[in-house]
């Protein structure tokens, strides 16, 4: 077990919302005394001191030094053991300018808080009992989440979608488990051979739970991209059109474009959002040969960056020479599109029959549907949420999940090896040990409950 | 008024707990009075005529290893001996005996008698004697005699309010035909034990001489016999044959049309049974599907003509009784010589005790057996001696034998007991182990020999035994490093090899053909070193003996033991490892003490519940708070901060550097 680092009875604050320009900022404080010391700088102090647990007041934030009014607020007072982190807490919602922000920090650190580490609120959280550690885990997600998607997906999680998958798997194991202790718990003589579950259906079973708790082991993988963003490389040969495409994507013009081959000498990277999942849109240098050593490095770290792309917008110019032969080089995959380009030019050809997109990154044509074809892929791909399936975010999780699987792979090779019984419940417990630590359960009495209610046994 | 020299200390009960009890307090040096309503039932076997079995058999050798009397009394009186569980694997096989009932008791009562410092009287205990500030000082008999003590074990088995149930009769019994032990539960539960009941029955019995063995399977016990004891090197006794028998849709719609004149049924049974070992009535019930039960006709013994019905527990009225037995093949025309029964009785929750057996509200006052919701005389005996143990080290001002989890069934038993209590009949089970690879019945000596040496019950010769048995296991260790496998050393082609694990003639066929050995490539293994070639399945340790230097000369019975253990530590030291470590860590949570008298309403965070279990349990530990029900994750960590907040505030001096879980009677 790990011991909590942090220590827990003095006051912390932090900035819940994004350190950013926004119309509203919410500052967290946390603490036993925490309303007392925060009246250092409320204005006025009796107001806060004489608000009830659980309500809204107004006020101001006042340097206590020269006596500046810095902000005008509201802040929600929580007294007791009803506040987010089970502490007494103040919730101070402020205007969302930087420099304001920053006095106001200063402001609360002169009053005796400090900054509050990574996760700290979500720790005294889970200290005080306000939530148990999946549920922790998936608060920390909220927090960084970055899109509206991840957000759902996290919520999702909250719900106990992730549970309640690990629950069904390891339902199943126990049942198996029991089957097996029961060998080992009664006598040949004593239990009906015709109870038992044969080896052979053991194994099958022991593979068909090593493939759900695979399948929840991938949706890591693509929790992932829905957290940290899908990686979008933007590739073709030189002039293809990738930089105004790169734009038309981001509305506003921030990438240099021209008509000068080569004027993307690097890779521009930016991040979208598509109907809620983010998108890590790279602009990649065009692939080319070059005399240039700058270009040359910039097309090498192009290559790097799109072969580590989760999808690839291939251009190609439809008004070069030979689009049609690029074209067929390509074979079809499923992480890259192949967009037909400059469908507005009049010497563009027109777009071969199969999977090319024709478009107009300059006017806008296609544009559309290029973003529809690539949605519904990275749906089909990323986002199990969107599926209505559990989705395992942290990495506790995947490695619990994990070491179940190895040890039930384990335990289907001992299987085959013909191990005794004894030596494969090993494995088995440590299947269930792993997935008991997701949900918080022990195995011992269950089995034990299984096994009476599933069998007859006993003399 | 009782006259007492020295400083007695009282066991009540003269069951497989009161024995050991009594035993390790007497020969630790304590004057000893053991109580008992009646000194001709002294060590009797109640339900079943046997004894071992799976993890039960452990037990019995971890009773012999700490220096306890029941492994010595089976080997002296068996029947028949099997070793179960052959082809499941090492760590689940286990020996069980059948015994003779009678001879059983008789020489129980012979050891208790021949004990120097034991003394034996006839009364009923019905309270207990406290001092003006609440110190317990003694009993009170049925009688109106207070004999004085400074510790008092109390093992009443199903006596305490016993109560006996045949259908429509009921009876104030402790075993059918003996009187309950009246007054003790209510006097206890004045004083403010928390007490529950409990039910357990057994079948009847039918005269041998009534019964067809032509229709019935029979079943043989093991040619080669391995004693309970490490003491013992040959078991000289009769073997006698067990029958099986079967229900049948006849004997089911006999149960099923009386069902409603069961006790149990019928709700005048108000305590709970063991779930893991039904009523036949019970087992028609919860499984319709079944158009059949498996029934052991076994001896009682080998002067009785009594045949006890494995498998056939019943509370229905006799009549019932008489007409479904008769419908049983082999039993057409038995003649009950006792019907089966139902029994409820008091027992104390035993999350009112320490690991120690004692109570935690009033010191010197140990619980052991039957009395703290177990069933079956090896759970009662392991706790007989455990509690006669502590109470002697009590006595001696010294700190209890505690063992863990992880190192014995025992400690298994113990721990579940007082962390998460019962409600039902507590039977052992390998599965209730998280190590049971660790636990295997061998090795029983070489985990706890030396606590018991320590603990003042086990003697010299057994510690020198011991050290004799690693030493031959060194020694064979080392030539299986050495020695390579050399085919022309092997008597005949091995057609068909043994079993991997250390197999006998008895043994009996394999059931599971596709778990049993895989057959052996033996040229393949030719010039391997034998450690190697012993790793491969299906090969065991007798299959190298021609290859060993001198291995010809291993046929003493300490040999085989150590063969066999050999064996398996080669065999299986990959899982063993990996058990160790996760022992290591587990030994980490339970050596994260926890002070008996912490204030819990101190630690913050805590919600009310868990506040309020953890102050009704006071766990030792960490990992014994962790183990009560519904205490989470959570708890733990905020019990951590605290006790490393209160460490760091000087509010504990010195963190003792004797962890809960370790032998601390080695001091």
């Amino acid at each position: 077990m790990n011991e909590p680092a942090y220590e827990q009875d003095d006051l912390i604050f932090a900035l819940a919302t994004g350190w950013d320009v926004s119309a509203l900022a919410l500052i967290r404080c946390s603490g036993p005394g925490c309303l007392e010391a925060a009246g250092r700088i409320f204005f006025p102090p009796e107001r806060l001191a004489a608000a009830a647990g659980q309500t809204l007041i107004h006020g101001f934030i006042r340097d206590p030094r020269t006596g500046d009014t810095l902000d005008e607020v509201t802040a929600a007072v929580y007294r007791g053991r009803r506040s987010y982190t089970g502490e007494e807490s103040l919730e101070i919602m402020a205007h969302g300018g930087l420099p304001g922000l920053l006095a106001i920090e200063d402001c609360l650190r002169r009053a005796g808080f400090r900054d509050a580490g990574p996760g700290e609120f979500t720790l005294r959280a889970f200290l005080n009992g306000k939530m148990d550690l999946t549920r922790a885990e998936a608060v920390q997600e909220i927090v960084s989440a970055r899109t509206l998607g991840a957000h759902k997906d996290a919520l999702r999680r909250l719900s106990g979608s992730v549970e309640a998958e690990v629950s069904r798997i390891r339902e199943t194991l126990l049942n198996l488990a029991a089957g097996v202790e029961l060998q080992l718990d009664y006598p040949e003589d004593e239990i009906d051979s015709g109870d038992l579950p044969r080896p052979g259906d053991l194994r099958g079973d022991l593979r068909t739970l090593g493939e759900s708790l695979a399948r929840l082991k991938r949706t890591f993988e693509e929790g992932r991209l829905y957290r940290e963003g899908v990686r979008i490389a933007l590739a073709g040969a030189v002039n293809a059109g990738k930089s105004s495409l790169f734009n038309r994507l981001l509305v506003q013009n921030r990438a240099l474009t021209s008509q000068e081959p080569g004027t993307t000498r690097d890779y521009l990277e930016a991040e979208i959002s598509l109907e809620g999942i983010p998108l890590l849109l790279y602009d990649t240098a065009g692939l080319r040969e070059t005399e240039s050593p700058v270009e040359r490095e910039g097309i090498e770290r192009s290559r790097e960056i799109t072969a580590g792309a989760d999808f690839v917008l291939y251009l190609i110019d439809a008004s070069g020479t030979g689009p049609a032969g690029e074209a067929a080089l390509l074979e079809n995959r499923e992480n890259r599109l192949i967009l037909w380009n400059k469908m507005d030019s009049p010497q563009a050809q027109p777009p071969p029959s199969g999977e090319v997109f024709p478009l107009s990154a300059l006017t806008g044509a296609g544009v559309e549907e290029v973003k529809g074809e690539l949605l519904r892929r990275i749906r089909g791909r990323v986002c199990p949420a969107d599926r209505g399936e559990a989705v395992i975010a942290s990495a506790r999780q995947r490695d619990l999940l994990e070491r179940a699987g190895e040890a039930l792979a384990a335990a289907e090779e001992d299987l085959a090896g013909g191990i005794p019984y004894d030596l494969l419940a090993v494995r088995l417990r440590e299947a269930l040990d792993a997935l008991g630590e997701i949900t918080g359960e022990t195995a011992g009495e269950e089995i034990l409950q299984r096994m009476f209610s599933h069998f007859c046994v006993g003399k | 008024m009782w006259e007492s020299k020295g400083e007695t200390a009282i066991v009540v009960g003269g069951g497989h707990a009161g024995i050991e009890a009594a035993l390790a307090l007497a020969r630790t040096g304590f004057e000893a009075l053991l109580i008992t309503q009646n000194l001709e039932t002294i060590g009797r076997l109640s339900c079943n005529p046997s004894i071992g079995g799976l993890a039960k058999g452990n037990m019995v050798r971890e009773i012999d290893a700490l220096g306890g009397e029941m492994g010595k009394l089976i080997d002296r009186t068996m029947i028949q001996f099997r070793i179960l569980n052959r082809r499941r694997g090492p760590a689940v096989q286990a020996p069980r005996a059948q015994a003779d009932k009678f001879l059983y008791s008789r020489t129980a009562r012979q050891v208790l008698e021949n004990e120097k410092n034991l003394r034996l009287f006839q009364d009923t205990v019905v309270d207990i004697i406290t001092g003006p500030e609440g110190r317990l000082e003694g009993v009170l008999t049925g009688r109106g005699l207070r004999i004085k003590a400074r510790t008092v074990v109390i093992t009443t088995g199903t006596f305490m309010e016993g109560r006996v149930f045949i259908g429509g009769y009921d009876c104030s019994s402790g075993r059918l035909g003996e009187p309950a032990a009246l007054g003790l539960g209510p006097a206890l539960q004045k004083r403010g034990f928390v007490l529950g009941r409990l039910k357990t029955g057994t079948p009847a019995r039918v005269h041998a001489g009534s019964l067809d063995y032509g229709g019935m399977e029979r079943q043989d016990g093991d040619k080669e016999r391995l004693p309970f004891s490490f003491s013992h090197d040959r078991i000289d006794r009769p073997d006698l044959p067990c029958y099986i028998t079967y229900t049948n849709p006849e004997t089911h719609r006999i149960i099923r049309e009386n069902i409603h004149r069961s006790p149990l049924y019928s709700g005048r049974i108000v305590g709970v049974g063991p779930r893991y070992c039904p009523s036949i009535e019970d087992k028609v019930v919860r499984f319709p599907q079944r158009d059949r039960h498996q029934i052991f006709v076994e001896p009682e013994g080998e002067d009785s003509r009594e045949m006890y019905l494995n498998g056939l527990s019943s509370s229905l009225p006799e009549e019932v009784q008489q007409a479904f037995i008769q419908t049983l093949p082999g039993l057409r025309r038995a003649w009950i010589t006792r019907p089966g029964y139902a029994v409820e009785y008091d027992y104390l929750d035993p999350t009112q005790l320490s690991p120690a057996l004692m109570a935690k509200a009033l010191p010197g006052l140990f619980f052991a057996g039957q009395t703290n919701g177990t069933s079956g005389y090896e759970e009662a005996a392991a706790q007989g001696l455990m509690a006669g143990l502590n109470a002697s080290l009590f006595l001696r001002g010294m700190p209890p034998l505690v063992l863990s989890r992880a190192e014995a069934y025992i400690g298994v038993l113990i721990d579940d007991l007082v962390t998460r209590g019962t409600r039902e009949p507590y039977r052992m089970f390998t599965s209730r182990a998280e190590y049971r690879l660790s636990l295997r019945h061998e090795t029983a000596d070489r985990r706890l020999t030396e606590k018991g040496f320590h603990g003042g019950l086990q003697t010299r010769e057994a510690l020198d035994r011991l050290e004799a048995k690693r030493q031959k296991i060194e020694e064979i260790r080392g030539k299986l490093k050495t020695a390579r496998f050399v085919l022309s050393a092997l008597p005949l082609p091995p057609a068909a090899p043994s079993s991997p694990e250390v197999s006998t003639p008895g043994d009996t066929a394999p059931e599971n053909a596709e778990t049993s050995a895989p057959t052996v490539d033996w040229p393949a293994l030719a010039g391997r070193p034998l450690e190697q070639a012993l790793k491969v399945p299906g090969v065991g340790i007798r299959d190298l003996l021609p290859c060993l230097p001198g291995g010809e000369a291993y046929t003493g019975p300490g040999d085989l033991e150590a063969l066999a253990q050999v064996e398996l530590d080669v065999k299986y030291g990959g899982y063993i490892a990996r058990q160790e470590i996760q022992i290591k860590r587990f030994e980490k949570m339970e050596t994260s003490r926890i002070p008996p008298d912490l204030d819990y309403g101190a630690v913050e965070g805590l919600s009310s519940e868990s506040r309020e279990k953890l102050k009704k349990f006071r766990p030792l530990s960490l990992g014994q708070a962790g183990r009560i029900s519904g205490i989470r994750s959570s708890d733990l960590a905020l019990l951590m901060v605290h006790l490393r907040r209160r460490r760091r505030t000087g509010e504990e001096p010195s963190p003792p550097g004797d962890p809960p879980g370790d032998s601390q009677g080695s001091a």
